[in-house]
């Protein structure tokens, strides 16, 4: 499943990135080769300088010689000039060939664009891998501290505590996890950040109880029911406070939406804990044999 | 509800540290122990989580999800919801900025009154980017064979976005 939803997102998105592209090439979307005419002023006659007027935005631009003419864009300058200055290698410089010139017009040539989409998506597939990087790095703080915080609490005998209060409701969902085993104490915290919206809290506290299954787990390579079930109440969200980017994102509004999302949220988690179950059930004979 | 978010992580930690301190756990030397895992945990996910944004962002950068909406409006109009909350369904359970982004993108040009913008932001707060979850998590413990996980995953998502139709769509009519 997981192998044809990867491979599926990678080639629809390339097949779907060329089909564009091939169907730009064919109408000539981006005008290749159309030379276009623009307004410009000048200060002073003789000045080189001139300021060129494209969709209703003053460009500052330079004219190197009787060819060439170099436009610096800023970030407010139309996006498919800016598309083309960073495909050129610069993102604010754009040089484009003088094809005649008036006293108030510019007839010029801007360079040629071919195969944008397929430049985009490679553009960012590189920088997305990188990104993941720095992500995956961003949590070696965050999980340091919460692995230290679970060690101290776990030596102390609070998970213990813990474990005893919450085994009993938790047992039916993870039916292979010994009794007082730690991971129950894991799981209820990495639960409890989740209902409280506390997502870097949740996130170092559900990879501890995943190496605590992993620990229980009798085939290291293959997921068990336990991790399945565990992921699946995770991927669905628990949640009684609404996330904080949404907060961010709606303001204020966000409160007259705290009900329906809890019970959109509560049909979610249900569902997760059904399907978990059914596929948990169904993979039990097999196991056995 | 807001504040008591705030409140919990300093009062935990507070609690914690002092309750090891009374059953006499040399806090500091544990702390350091549990700490070590958190730099192998952060590598061993690298791999795992290259391998799932890279693909995403190759779906995301080539604009199929526009495709996709054209695909499904047919179907959300004899359904009676509007078609516009098709893309959030389909790039939240990918990607958490993607669907901001959709969010927001949404926020303009509807405005944040509009049912709308309510359904999205219901689909985005009642469930999670499911295959970022998935790869952190596994990439931790290093398992590459996730058994029934994704399904069960993408099911409740499927869920959470079908109930976010109904429930908001009834709610605020």
């Amino acid at each position: 499943m997981l192998n044809k939803i990867w491979a599926g997102l990678i080639i629809l998105g390339i097949v779907f990135a060329l089909g564009q592209d091939i169907n730009d090439e064919i109408h000539n979307t981006h005008q290749n080769g159309v030379a276009q005419i623009f307004d410009y002023s000048t200060i002073t006659p003789t000045d080189s300088s001139i300021t060129l007027i494209v969709n209703q935005h003053k460009l500052n631009a330079v004219i190197k010689n009787p060819q060439r003419i170099q436009i610096q864009l800023d970030e407010k300058s139309p996006q498919y000039l800016k598309t083309l200055a960073t495909l050129n290698g610069n993102d604010f410089l754009l040089n484009a060939i003088i094809v005649s010139k008036a006293s108030h017009q510019l007839k010029i040539l801007l360079p040629e664009l071919h195969w944008q989409k397929l430049r985009a998506i490679t553009q960012a597939a590189f920088d997305m891998a990188e990104f993941a990087v720095k992500l995956a790095i961003g949590l070696i703080g965050i999980m340091a501290l919460w692995l230290g915080l679970m060690q101290i609490a776990e030596k102390s005998g609070l998970i213990k505590y813990m474990v005893k209060a919450v085994q009993p409701l938790l047992c039916w969902l993870f039916p292979n996890i010994p009794k007082d085993h730690p991971a129950f104490g894991s799981i209820s915290l990495n639960m409890a950040a989740n209902i409280l919206g506390l997502g870097n809290a949740a996130t170092p506290l559900g990879i501890k109880a995943m190496q605590q299954l992993q620990e229980l787990n009798s085939n290291k390579n293959k997921a068990s029911d336990e991790m399945c079930m565990f992921l699946a109440l995770n991927t669905s969200s628990v949640q009684l406070l609404p996330p904080v980017t949404l907060i961010a994102l709606m303001g204020t509004q966000v409160s007259e939406l705290i009900i329906p999302i809890i019970l959109a949220t509560s049909c979610s988690t249900i569902t997760a804990v059904m399907v978990a179950k059914f596929y948990a059930r169904r993979s039990q004979p097999s196991q056995g044999v | 509800m807001q504040q008591l978010s705030s409140l919990i992580i300093p009062l935990l930690i507070l609690f914690i540290i002092s309750y090891g301190l009374l059953k006499n756990v040399s806090v500091y030397e544990e702390f350091i122990e549990g700490a070590k895992d958190g730099f192998g945990i952060a590598v061993n996910i690298i791999p795992y989580l290259v391998t799932m944004l890279f693909a995403i962002a190759i779906f995301r950068a080539s604009g199929a999800l526009d495709l996709v909406l054209i695909l499904f409006s047919p179907l959300a109009n004899f359904l009676g919801f509007p078609a516009e909350v098709i893309p959030m369904g389909i790039i939240r359970p990918l990607t958490g900025s993607g669907s901001v982004g959709v969010l927001a993108e949404l926020i303009n040009t509807h405005g944040e009154d509009s049912i709308i913008v309510k359904i999205a932001a219901v689909m985005f707060g009642s469930t999670e980017t499911t295959l970022y979850v998935l790869a952190i998590y596994f990439g931790a413990v290093k398992i590459k064979n996730t058994a029934y996980a994704v399904q069960a995953g993408l099911m409740a998502d499927f869920a959470g976005f079908v109930a976010a139709i109904l429930v908001t769509v009834w709610y605020f009519s």
